[in-house]
C-alpha cells in the first residue's frame, strides 16, 4: 500500500460535535469563534476563542472512567468513539496503532496539579491529576478502551502535531508494520495558555485569514480521530504523501521568515505523492490570521505556483488554531474531497492587496483530486500533506 | 507515499550524552567502569518538602558547554539546553573526521521528552501566584512546549529537514530514535539528530512520590527489596544515516540501528501489564525488523518498580529466553523519564564499543520473580554483537531499539 485511505472521521470540534454537523457547520461558512465565557478575560486584549459547546462526555464515556480523565482525554476518546461510529465500526483490529497530535498537552492538568500541589503539599497532590498530566493520556485511553497494542505516541509539534501524527502512522501502514492506525489530535483553550499568548501579543482580536486586517491567531480547541488503513467504512480520501522542513530563520518561538522552507515541505510532499505541482487542485492553508504566518505561506505558494496558485482555503476562521492539535484542518480537508466541493474562507473579507491569491469565499463543487494541507509552526517546523480522492 | 525500506541499513555515526555520571560518552563511560552512581541528595529545589530527597542530578553549569551566548541561552528551558550540549557532542563526532560534513538541510531533529519546559512553567505559575497574571513574565512560559528541544538543536545547529517531537512519556526518546529509522529509510531525511532530553521539575518529582513509585534509596532494580525509582535528568542524541551515505561521507560508523519495535499494553494509565505482554510485543518487533531471533546483552527499562522488573523479566523470558544477560543503567543515573530511551541507547553503543556490558549497581539478591543472569555491581567484558535497549512508559507504551557491533 502507498497511499492510506481515511475510512472514518469523529470529531469534537466548536460549532459541531460529529462530522455530519462538522459538514453542515463548514458549508455553511459559519464561525464557532466567540467571546470566551469559560475564564475571564479581564485585562487581556483579546476577548475571543473557538471553544467546544453542548459537549456531554458521558453520552461517550461511561461515568465511573469519566471521572479519571482530564478534558483533553475527553475529547480524543469521544471522537474516536464518533469515529467509529462513523464507519460502523464495532472493534478495531488488536494490532491498530495510535498516533496522537498535541501542541500544548495537559498544562490546565499541570496546572490543575500545582494548585493541589500548593494548597495540599508536595506529598499529598491527587496522584490521578498527575496520571493524567502526560501528553500521551489521551492516546492511552484510546488504546485501553479500544484495546489497540500497537505502536502507541504523541506527537507534540505545536501546529503541526495532528499532521505530524499522520505522518507517522502512516509510514507504519506502508510499511506494512500494522493495517490500521487511529490518527487524531487534540488541544484545550485553557486560562493559562490564552493569558500567555494573549500577553505576547499573539492573539488577534478576530480571524481573518490572508486578510488585510488579521491582527493575530485565535485559539480553537477539540478533538479529532481519524480511521486509517483497511478499516472498514466510508473513503473519504487517501494519505498520499508527507513532506517536512525546518525554517532555520525561525526563533523557538515565532515564524520565520524565509519561505523557501515551506515550498521545500509543500514540495517534498508532492513528491512523495508521485505528483507535479500542476496537479494539486486547492490548498487548505495552515493561514491563521498572524501577520507574519500568512505573508510567508503567500510567498511559499507564490514560489512554488507561480502565477497558477489552486484555490486556497483557510480554515482557521471557523475554529481557531491550534484546533485538535491541527486535526480540524485536516478533517475539513478530507470532507472537501469526499463532498468534492470547497469550503468558504471563514473570517476572509476584504482580502489583502499584496497577497494576490484566489483565497476561496464560497462553497462551490469542484473537481479535486488532490489537496495539499499546510502547517507551519512557530518554532520554524514546517509539515506538509497532500490528500488524495 | 515512500515506504520505509528494512533493506536501508542505519549507521550511529555520533552520540552524545549528558547525565548525572558524566557530561560526555567519556566521562559517562569512565563513571560506568568504575561503578560510581551519580545519585545524590535533591538540590533543584529547596524549601519543598518531598517524601523522598534523593535525585540523580546534572550538578554543575550547562552554559559553558553550550554553543550559544547566554541571551540566547536564557531562552531556552533547561530541558532545550541539555539537548543542546548533547546534540553538540554527537554532531561533532558525526563530523570528526569525516570527507564532507553532515548535510544539514536535509538533516532532521527527532527528540522525545516528556516534560519539556515544566520546570520553567513551575516557576511561571509560581510567580503568578504572587505578582498575577499582568505582571508575571510570560515569556518563560514559551519555554514549556514539549516541542522546544527539537526546535532549539535545529536552531542552534542550523538543521533545514524538520522537526519531530513526541512526549509519549518515558518511551519518548526510543521513539524519536524509531521515527527517525523510517524517516531515513523512506528518504523524508538524509540525516537524523534523534534522543530525547527531559530536566527534573517539581511536578514529577511529586507526582512519582504520590504514586509511592519512588525508592527513598538509590534504586536497586531487579533486587528483592526494590521500593522503587530514582528520578534524573539528562539528555542523549544520536546521529543516524543511511548506511551508505555515511560510507560516502567517510564518517566513523559507531554501530548499527538493527531496527525497533513500539507496541502497546493497552492496560492502564500508570501500571504495565503484568505479564509482560506489550514490553514482549515490542522486544519481538525490534529482533523481527532487524533479522534476528536473539540478542547478546539487554540493557533493561528495568526502573527498579515491583510492576516494571516483574513484567519486564516475563517478556525478556518469553521474547529470548533466560540465557541473556541483563541489567539496568539507571542504578547509576537514575530514571531519566522521557530522555531515558535516548541515554540508555548511548550506553548500550558504548557498550558495543567497549565490548563491556554494563552492571545494576547495588543489586545484592535478584527477586524471585526475576530470574534472570543480571549482571550485578561490576561491569561484564564480553563479546557483544548486539543489544537490546528497553524503553517503557506510562499508558503501556514501549519501545525496544536494537543495536549491532560494527
Amino acid at each position: 500500500m502507498t497511499r492510506v485511505p481515511i475510512t472514518a472521521i469523529g470529531v469534537v470540534a466548536p460549532g459541531a460535535i460529529g462530522i455530519d454537523a462538522f459538514r453542515d457547520f463548514l458549508k455553511a461558512g459559519a464561525t464557532a469563534i466567540q467571546v470566551v465565557d469559560r475564564f475571564d478575560t479581564a485585562g487581556l486584549r483579546s476577548h475571543q476563542a473557538a471553544l467546544v459547546r453542548d459537549f456531554i462526555p458521558r453520552d461517550f464515556i461511561a461515568l465511573m472512567k469519566l471521572r479519571r480523565m482530564n478534558m483533553l482525554s475527553r475529547y480524543a476518546l469521544s471522537a474516536a468513539r464518533l469515529a467509529l461510529r462513523d464507519g460502523g465500526v464495532e472493534q478495531l483490529d488488536a494490532a491498530t496503532g495510535v498516533a496522537m497530535g498535541t501542541a500544548f498537552g495537559p498544562v490546565q492538568t499541570s496546572v490543575d496539579y500545582m494548585q493541589e500541589y500548593v494548597e495540599r503539599g508536595a506529598a499529598l497532590a491527587p496522584p490521578q491529576l498527575f496520571a493524567e498530566s502526560v501528553a500521551n493520556a489521551p492516546g492511552s485511553h484510546i488504546a485501553i478502551e479500544l484495546g489497540l497494542r500497537g505502536f502507541n505516541v504523541t506527537l507534540t509539534q505545536r501546529e503541526s502535531s495532528a499532521l505530524s501524527a499522520a505522518m507517522y502512522a502512516a509510514s507504519q501502514i506502508v510499511k506494512g508494520n500494522v493495517r490500521t492506525a487511529v490518527i487524531g489530535g487534540v488541544e484545550e483553550v485553557n486560562e493559562m495558555i490564552f493569558s500567555v499568548l494573549d500577553r505576547l501579543r499573539a492573539l488577534g482580536e478576530a480571524s481573518h485569514p490572508f486578510d488585510r486586517c488579521r491582527s493575530g491567531l485565535i485559539l480553537g480547541e477539540g478533538g479529532a480521530v481519524f480511521l486509517a488503513g483497511e478499516t472498514p467504512g466510508q473513503r473519504y480520501g487517501f494519505l498520499s504523501g508527507f513532506g517536512m522542513a525546518r525554517d532555520t530563520t525561525a526563533t523557538v518561538s515565532d515564524w520565520g521568515e524565509d519561505p523557501n522552507a515551506v515550498v521545500a515541505a509543500m514540495r517534498s510532499a508532492i513528491d512523495d505523492a508521485a505528483l507535479e505541482p500542476r496537479d494539486i487542485d486547492a490548498i487548505y492553508a495552515s493561514a491563521n490570521s498572524t501577520r507574519r504566518a500568512d505573508r510567508l505561506e503567500y510567498l511559499a505558494l507564490q514560489s512554488l505556483f507561480g502565477d497558477a496558485v489552486p484555490p486556497v482555503v483557510a480554515t482557521k476562521g471557523y475554529f481557531g488554531e491550534y484546533a485538535a492539535g491541527g486535526g480540524l484542518q485536516l478533517a475539513a480537508a478530507l470532507v472537501a474531497l469526499r463532498d468534492q466541493a470547497l469550503h468558504p474562507s471563514s473570517g476572509f473579507e476584504q482580502g489583502d492587496e499584496s497577497m494576490r491569491i484566489a483565497v476561496n469565499r464560497e462553497y462551490r463543487p469542484a473537481t479535486l483530486r488532490h489537496i495539499l494541507v499546510n502547517s507551519i509552526s512557530a518554532g520554524g517546523g514546517v509539515v506538509c500533506a497532500v490528500l488524495s480522492a | 507515499m515512500r515506504k520505509p525500506d528494512l533493506n536501508t541499513r542505519l549507521a550511529v555515526t555520533g552520540a552524545g550524552i549528558i547525565c548525572s555520571i558524566g557530561r560526555n560518552q567519556g566521562e559517562v563511560w569512565q563513571s560506568i567502569c568504575e561503578s560510581r552512581a551519580g545519585i545524590g541528595k535533591l538540590t533543584r529545589f529547596p524549601g519543598e518538602t518531598f517524601p523522598t530527597d534523593i535525585a540523580a542530578e546534572v550538578i554543575g553549569e550547562i552554559g559553558p558547554m553550550l554553543p550559544i551566548g547566554k541571551r540566547e541561552a536564557r531562552r531556552l528551558s533547561r530541558t532545550d539546553l541539555l539537548a543542546v550540549v548533547a546534540a553538540r557532542e554527537a554532531i561533532e563526532q558525526a563530523n570528526d573526521g569525516a570527507k564532507s560534513p553532515l548535510p544539514v538541510a536535509r538533516a532532521i531533529v527527532s527528540t522525545g521528552t516528556s516534560t519539556g519546559g515544566l520546570l520553567e512553567g513551575e516557576e511561571y505559575y509560581f510567580k503568578r501566584l504572587v505578582v498575577g497574571r499582568r505582571r508575571a513574565p510570560a515569556s518563560r512560559v514559551l519555554q514549556q512546549p514539549t516541542s522546544g528541544p527539537s526546535d532549539a538543536v535545529a536552531r542552534v545547529f542550523k538543521l533545514g529537514g524538520g522537526v519531530v517531537s513526541n512526549a509519549t512519556a518515558c518511551a519518548s526518546a526510543g521513539a524519536a530514535i524509531g521515527m527517525a529509522a523510517d524517516y531515513l529509510r523512506s528518504h523524508h531525511a538524509d540525516v537524523a539528530i534523534a534522543g530525547g532530553s527531559d530536566a527534573l521539575c517539581r511536578l514529577t518529582y511529586s507526582g512519582f512520590n504520590v504514586l509511592q513509585a519512588v525508592d527513598p534509596s538509590p534504586c536497586t532494580p531487579f533486587a528483592a527489596d526494590r521500593k522503587g525509582i530514582t528520578l534524573g535528568e539528562g539528555a542523549a542524541y544520536l546521529v543516524l544515516e543511511r548506511w551508505d551515505d555515511a560510507v560516502a561521507r567517510g564518517a566513523t560508523i559507531l554501530a548499527e540501528l538493527g531496527g525497533y519495535g513500539a507496541s502497546c499494553d493497552a492496560h492502564h494509565a500508570t501500571a504495565p501489564a503484568e505479564d509482560g505482554r506489550g514490553a514482549e510485543a515490542a522486544m519481538r518487533g525490534a529482533l523481527s525488523e532487524s533479522g534476528a531471533t536473539s540478542v547478546d546483552y539487554i540493557n533493561a527499562h528495568g526502573t527498579g518498580t515491583l510492576l516494571n522488573d516483574s513484567a519486564e523479566t516475563k517478556a525478556i523470558i518469553s521474547a529470548v529466553g533466560t540465557a541473556t544477560p541483563v541489567s539496568s543503567s539507571k542504578s547509576y543515573f537514575g530514571h531519566t523519564l522521557g530522555a531515558s530511551g535516548g541515554i540508555e541507547a548511548v550506553i548500550s553503543i558504548l557498550a558495543l564499543l567497549h565490548q563491556t556490558a554494563p552492571p545494576t549497581l547495588r543489586l545484592e539478591t535478584p527477586a524471585a520473580d526475576c530470574p534472570l543472569d543480571y549482571i550485578a555491581h561490576t561491569p561484564r567484558p564480553m563479546p557483544l554483537r548486539s543489544v537490546l535497549s528497553n524503553t517503557f512508559g506510562f499508558g503501556g507504551s514501549n519501545v525496544s531499539l536494537l543495536f549491532r557491533r560494527v
